[in-house]
């Protein structure tokens, strides 16, 4: 059951990344020809999910928007991953004042709220999905720092690791042989649990006109656009809404699904 | 238990209904426009001079009627000498400011006399107005005695009356802490950011038809239109969502929209000091812009489509104009074809002398200004040319267009504010300081310069109609088109809630609760 599952979320996975890589073939028009005089016809035959104010495909549109809206997503996590996953190794492992000082960062990064800081970021440096990104990143890799922290410091006075230390092996060979592979399925576990919550957050700040921009074909600054005329053209929510829905469930599932094969407790 | 329960959850409901409401008593309007400005302090910018105005707490000497010419109205006559350097206003002697005050001469001279002190920044003044882009005056004095005011003006203005029912000029008692004016309501409470209270000025001269007015700040189009259809106010200004007026227009039995021709042009001004500059490019992009189609189907008619910065709806020879700019994309490729602005690098997007082109295109979202931005880059890049459409605040776009940061950026703009289109027409004269896309003419400048010297309002319509000839001619600007103001206002509430062409009089006495007559 359980595997069935797991099959046919990977299958889902597989065919949005392949649909992101493939939509240039995938697409029936070309996602930004504008032709203004066909604007928000509903969907038939020839425009699945209709066009919108400016007289694009919707349909071609929401297939482009899984490149960005996935690539967003997958940039942030990486980077929430690695620099959250390394300073909580880092922290956790050498202690003291390194300990201190990244702990007091994250302390601080942490109280800020992420959408006051793309707020300020969108004011300076103008809306963004790069910058959306960074804002969100900025806030975020404080929880994997803590988490990996947290589990280096269960083991770093273990036996094995301290052997390791008299056998004369460096600290950078410590974290990468011993610290980091202890570290990683807990931390691989929360990050693709955690993939759907961004993707929303991400959407989210394109929809506020903090993320994406008009020049950018994303989901959640679909949404936005469609916004105006929800009422009147509501395929110009719809389409984009239920992309959002679909891949933010799936990786909600598949995050659980992971968790169940490799957290120890939950395979109990 | 039960009994103690229901005691409770009634004062507790009781509690949350009269929460932000306002008084019940007598008439009230709830009224739901954009925020232009925290403050309604001519002294303070554009926005507040004219957010006084539009609340119906200022007013100004003269006002403008439905043809937009200047009539008398905290005065009842205006004279002028041969040569219109002096100007002698006579007052009313029945006009009170909202304390009780009697409006004299003298407090009207004390009025002007602190807009021009509290913005000039040599005697400290904070203010960011600009009456002297109007009015320059060498002296002002106050007859009491025969309630009049002289203005000795530096040049000869033949527009006195038309400048002096700006909202800069609106007349407020100097003599009182806060914002002391002569409209029909006067504030009572003001919540920053989130509404205004206001209440009838007992000393007006009329009959002021509501008790109390709650203006309502709401931004967002679909809001007004969905709170408008709740009953949650009652009067809307700006609803610009194509689709929100269908759904109202749909139902006039319910809603009634009060539209006028506008004499608000939507453009964007093009900076000359980028590759924009460059001739040809410049006269590809108007080519490759389809207005008519975007006021007609991209804004839902929101705009009327035309090739001049003036609208066509104001007397100023529309109709002898012409363009050899009209919609056609094959022809605006070819021109860039033979400029040689051409693709190189095989990204889709053309080079100028080697550089990629990627226009910088600032827009704020008002008035569908967006819309046009995002229609107009679509074309563009059919065309070869990329366009990057950054949205931002009104300020910001301001800013950046204050600090020519910009290749196009969007404008939506009163015409004629004074009643003239004078001012307007400055901002592509090579030597004023809001020549925001650096456009530099030498005609242009020529006459200008006639113009604001000539008093013959036949001779100042044949200037205008070159200068606009000119401006086509070269380009000078994207004319998206004229806007279409609007009011909306529920049938079952409300009588003659009209907008009108100068659209700094919104709540005025004309607005009267349905029952009145």
């Amino acid at each position: 059951m359980r595997r069935g599952r797991d099959i046919i979320l990977i299958v889902l996975l597989l065919s949005i990344i392949g649909v992101s890589i493939f939509a240039p073939f995938i697409v029936p028009f070309d996602p930004n020809e504008a032709v203004l005089v066909n604007a928000n016809q509903p969907p038939d035959n020839i425009h699945w999910f209709g066009t919108d104010k400016m007289g694009r495909d919707v349909f071609s549109r929401v297939i482009y928007g899984a490149r960005t809206s996935l690539a967003s997503t997958a940039i942030l996590v990486t980077v929430v991953f690695v620099v959250g996953g390394t300073l909580g190794i880092i922290a956790g492992y050498v202690g003291g004042k390194t300990d201190a000082i990244i702990m007091r960062i994250s302390d601080m990064m942490v109280s800020f709220p992420g959408m006051a800081l793309a707020i300020a970021m969108a004011g300076m440096l103008g809306p963004s999905i790069i910058n959306a990104i960074i804002a969100i990143a900025m806030v975020t890799w404080t929880k994997y720092a803590r988490l990996s922290r947290s589990l280096v410091l269960k083991i770093r006075n273990m036996d094995y690791i301290k052997a390791a230390r008299l056998c004369g092996s460096s600290h950078l060979k410590i974290m990468i042989v011993h610290l980091i592979p202890a570290v990683l399925p807990t931390l691989i576990i929360t990050v693709v649990t955690d993939m759907g919550g961004m993707m929303l957050e991400l959407a989210g700040f394109s929809f506020l006109g903090l993320g994406a921009n008009a020049s950018s074909i994303e989901w959640g600054y679909m949404l936005n656009e469609g916004r105006y005329a929800m009422m009147a053209y509501p395929w110009l929510m719809l389409a984009p809404g239920g992309a959002i829905f679909i891949t933010v469930m799936m990786f909600n599932f598949l995050g659980d699904g992971l968790r169940d094969r490799l957290d120890p407790k939950w395979r109990r | 238990m039960k009994k103690l329960a229901t005691v409770f959850l009634t004062l507790v409901l009781t509690a949350c209904s009269s929460q932000g409401s306002a008084t019940t008593e007598g008439e009230h309007l709830n009224f739901a426009c954009y925020k232009y400005s925290d403050s309604i302090d001519p002294i303070v910018n554009v926005n507040s001079s004219w957010c006084g105005i539009r609340y119906g707490v200022t007013e100004c000497l003269f006002k403008f009627d439905e043809q937009v010419i200047a009539k008398p109205n905290l005065c009842y006559k205006a004279e002028h000498s041969d040569d219109y350097v002096t100007w002698k206003i006579y007052i009313k002697d029945d006009i009170y400011f909202s304390n009780g005050n009697q409006v004299t001469a003298s407090s009207v001279v004390n009025s002007i006399e602190r807009l021009y002190k509290e913005t000039d920044a040599s005697q400290g003044g904070k203010g960011n107005s600009n009456p002297e882009g109007y009015l320059i005056y060498k002296s002002i004095e106050a007859d009491d005695a025969n309630g009049v005011v002289t203005i000795v003006c530096q040049n000869p203005t033949t527009n006195m009356m038309g400048i002096l029912a700006y909202p800069y000029f609106a007349i407020v008692d100097t003599t009182a802490d806060e914002i002391i004016g002569t409209g029909p309501y006067k504030i009572d409470h003001d919540n920053v950011g989130i509404s205004m209270e206001l209440s009838r000025n007992e000393h007006y001269r009329t009959e002021v038809p509501f008790d109390t007015i709650t203006v309502i700040y709401i931004e967002d189009s679909s809001t007004k239109s969905m709170a408008l259809q709740s009953g949650d106010i009652s009067v809307a200004e700006n609803i610009t969502s194509a689709e929100a007026i269908a759904e109202l227009e749909q139902q006039p039995e319910k809603y009634n929209i009060s539209t006028t021709a506008g004499i608000r042009t939507g453009n964007s001004y093009i900076n000359f000091n980028t590759e924009l500059g460059h001739d040809a490019l410049r006269k590809a992009v108007m080519m490759a812009i389809d207005s008519k189609t975007m006021c007609e189907v991209t804004v839902g008619g929101m705009y009327t489509s035309g090739i001049s910065v003036l609208p066509s709806s104001l007397a100023y020879n529309y109709d002898k104009l012409h363009t050899q700019y009209e919609y056609d994309k094959d022809e605006a490729i070819k021109m860039l074809d033979d400029a040689n602005i051409i693709d190189t690098d095989g990204d889709g997007f053309r080079e100028l002398d080697g550089e990629n082109i990627d226009l910088n295109y600032i827009v704020y979202t008002s008035r569908n200004l967006n819309d046009f931005a995002q229609a107009i880059a679509l074309q563009l890049a059919e065309i070869g040319i990329k366009v990057t459409v950054n949205i931002r605040d009104y300020d910001t776009a301001l800013a950046l267009q204050n600090a020519g940061e910009f290749d196009l950026i969007t404008a939506n703009t009163l015409t004629v504010g004074v009643g003239d289109p004078q001012d307007y027409l400055g901002n592509w004269y090579s030597k004023n300081a809001v020549n925001y896309g650096y456009y530099e003419s030498a005609a242009y400048d020529e006459l200008y310069e006639k113009l604001m010297i000539e008093p013959d309002i036949n001779k100042r319509v044949d200037i205008i109609t070159d200068m606009q000839q000119i401006l086509i001619d070269d380009a000078a600007t994207i004319v998206h088109g004229y806007y279409n103001s609007r009011m909306f206002s529920r049938v079952d509430d409300i009588l003659k809630a009209d907008i009108s062409p100068i659209d700094y009089y919104w709540i005025t006495t004309d607005i009267l609760p349905r029952g009145v007559n």
